[in-house]
């Protein structure tokens, strides 16, 4: 059981990382997409060669030729050839990133994005609703999973929570100031209603998802941008300041607040709390063989106390409190609202997950 | 006379609090360097935009709602930027204010290239889906008489014919090959805009995409 739910953290750890590689990724595979449109790819990985975009090129251009239909061969030709249409095909298979996506022709939109775009328009166009039915159906089930699998500034806050302890060791001083909870709901009830008089939608500009989604788009787009003016290499130019929204976050988490985005002020949090009211899928707490030794409450990065057994729906199911359980009191479970189980019932449940 | 040394102890302890906060001192002055000088590099933003091509409203890409919808339904995601084959999509840096993050299309620097992945790429439906070409009206290319050189009879040119994709619908040529738009079948594509010969001091082409009609003539 206990290594079970390691793999799981390790999985989740795995697709937090591959959502910011991803980010990453994306816009270079657009770049690459036009390149191979406007049939400048091989000049350009000849004339960029060796630096950070000529590399990002080839290695896509690699990947892509090995997959079936990258490559074709011509009659007379014995070398086959990139066949331009079939990576193209690959390349639009991902496109945006956390705020909204494609991916494999699955639409997907974080349902913040979608909400602020109803409100603002004050209209329900078709393509939105096919685009929530992923989040919202995996929030139904899930929780927040949002945000303990795929939110990149969840990622973040979860390593500068790490260098609280760094902080604590060399004795300086930080605070966990603690902030109400309904803050966030009221700041998505606020940002709703102002995108919905301004009609703008507002939130995406202090949401971190789509803060991060604008700017490592920025940040590749400028790069292959300064190389296309010969200036190649790494910098961090295409950044804007809206970057420092973030750094004001992580910097607030470091000093005097932990997880205080995520607890407390998100308002896309907010609105996955109120999707995924109804849970099926749980921790539970076995009481007894819990032996009261808070472990679990100082690892909930929610700040939950998952030992009175009635998790709400601030928890994001990230399994935190149960890799730090030494007795293998807590277990995920499957079943609707309140309903109380049998221990042999529930271990069965867990296994089958 | 010399003073009585203090509690031994007592002094290594303030020894080690004091190397400890200098260590702390040293790391939070070494993060805070690298941090703001990483941020004074920085520019504003991918496009310097706020101003874009006053007067002539900005041009959204192929299927955009009017403007107004346009900026509520839009959540700035960059996927029709991602999605575009030629690279035209563009989108506004910060410093645009409420603008930030809508996409526009630059006819001098990349004009619209009509692939139409834009439409079906926007997860929010501020893009429509169009399928045809035929479709488009993003804005329509207006003629300055004044500076087309085969209109103020310095030349004979018809580089914004020979550009048009619709060439013979959108664009006419009559004497002297001086063009004749028709707004009707015009996409606002900019293609001639950006093949136009004439490039005035202050950047004007001779043909321009007008979005400000775009309302009038839907």
């Amino acid at each position: 059981m206990k290594i079970e739910i390691h793999k799981l953290q390790i999985l989740r750890r795995t697709v937090q990382i591959t959502v910011i590689l991803m980010m990453l990724l994306v816009p270079a595979i657009a770049r690459y997409a036009n390149s191979v449109a406007a049939d400048d790819i091989d000049s350009q990985m000849k004339s960029w060669e060796g630096s950070f975009q000529g590399n990002t090129l080839a290695g896509i251009d690699t990947v892509f030729r090995a997959l079936p239909n990258g490559e074709m061969t011509r009659p007379g030709l014995d070398t086959p050839e990139r066949d331009h249409q079939g990576v193209i095909n690959y390349s639009r298979a991902f496109h945006g990133g956390p705020w909204s996506a494609e991916l494999f022709g699955l639409s997907m939109t974080d349902p913040l994005g979608a909400a602020e775009s109803i409100v603002a328009r004050k209209h329900v166009a078709k393509v939105v609703l096919i685009s929530l039915i992923i989040p919202i159906l995996l929030t139904a089930l899930f929780g927040r999973i949002f945000c303990s699998w795929i939110c990149p500034m969840g990622l973040l806050l979860e390593i500068t929570d790490k260098f609280r302890k760094v902080l604590k060791f060399l004795e300086i001083k930080t605070y966990n100031v603690r902030f109400t909870r309904g803050t966030k709901f009221a700041l998505l009830v606020v940002g709703l209603i102002s995108s919905a008089i301004l009609s703008v939608p507002i939130l995406g500009y202090v949401y971190p998802p789509a803060i991060i989604s604008r700017e490592l788009h920025d940040l590749i787009f400028t790069l292959f941008d300064r190389a296309e003016a010969k200036l190649l290499g790494f910098t961090f130019v295409g950044l804007t300041w809206m970057s420092l929204i973030l750094l004001g976050i992580i910097l607030f988490e470091v000093v005097i607040s932990r997880r205080w985005w995520c607890r407390y002020v998100c308002p896309g949090g907010a609105l996955y709390i109120l999707l995924g009211i109804k849970r099926p899928v749980r921790i539970k707490l076995l009481e007894s063989k819990c032996t009261h030794c808070v472990d679990c409450v100082v690892a909930c990065p929610m700040g939950l106390n998952p030992m009175n057994n009635q998790m709400g729906a601030e928890c994001d199911n990230c399994g935190a409190c149960i890799s730090s359980c030494h007795d293998d009191a807590l277990k995920y479970s499957v079943g609707l609202g309140t309903a109380t189980q049998t221990e042999e019932e529930s271990d069965t449940m867990a296994a089958t997950r | 006379m010399q003073e009585m040394p203090h509690n031994d102890s007592e002094e290594k302890a303030g020894r080690r609090h004091f190397l400890k906060s200098a260590i702390g001192t040293t790391v939070l002055l070494a993060g805070t360097g690298t941090v703001l000088s990483t941020f004074s590099a920085l520019r504003k933003g991918r496009y310097p935009v706020a101003g874009h091509r006053p007067g002539l409203g900005i041009l959204r890409p192929p299927g955009a709602l009017v403007e107004a919808e346009f900026m509520a339904a839009c959540i700035r995601c960059t996927r029709c930027a991602e999605a575009c084959d030629m690279n035209c999509i563009q989108y506004f840096g910060p410093e645009a204010g409420s603008l930030q993050g809508t996409p526009y299309i630059d006819p001098v620097d990349k004009p619209c290239d009509m692939c139409l992945a834009c439409g079906e790429a926007c997860p929010t439906g501020a893009l429509e889906v169009l399928t045809k070409k035929e479709d488009i009206h993003m804005g329509t290319a207006v003629v300055d008489e004044r500076l087309c050189v085969s209109i103020n009879g310095t030349g004979i040119c018809g580089a914004c014919f020979t550009a048009c994709p619709l060439r013979g619908k959108a664009i006419t040529q009559t004497l002297h090959n001086a063009p004749e738009v028709h707004s009707e079948y015009c996409t606002g594509c900019g293609l001639c805009e950006s093949f136009c010969i004439v490039d005035d001091r202050e950047g004007l082409r001779a043909i321009q995409v007008h979005t400000s009609l775009k309302e009038v003539l839907s």
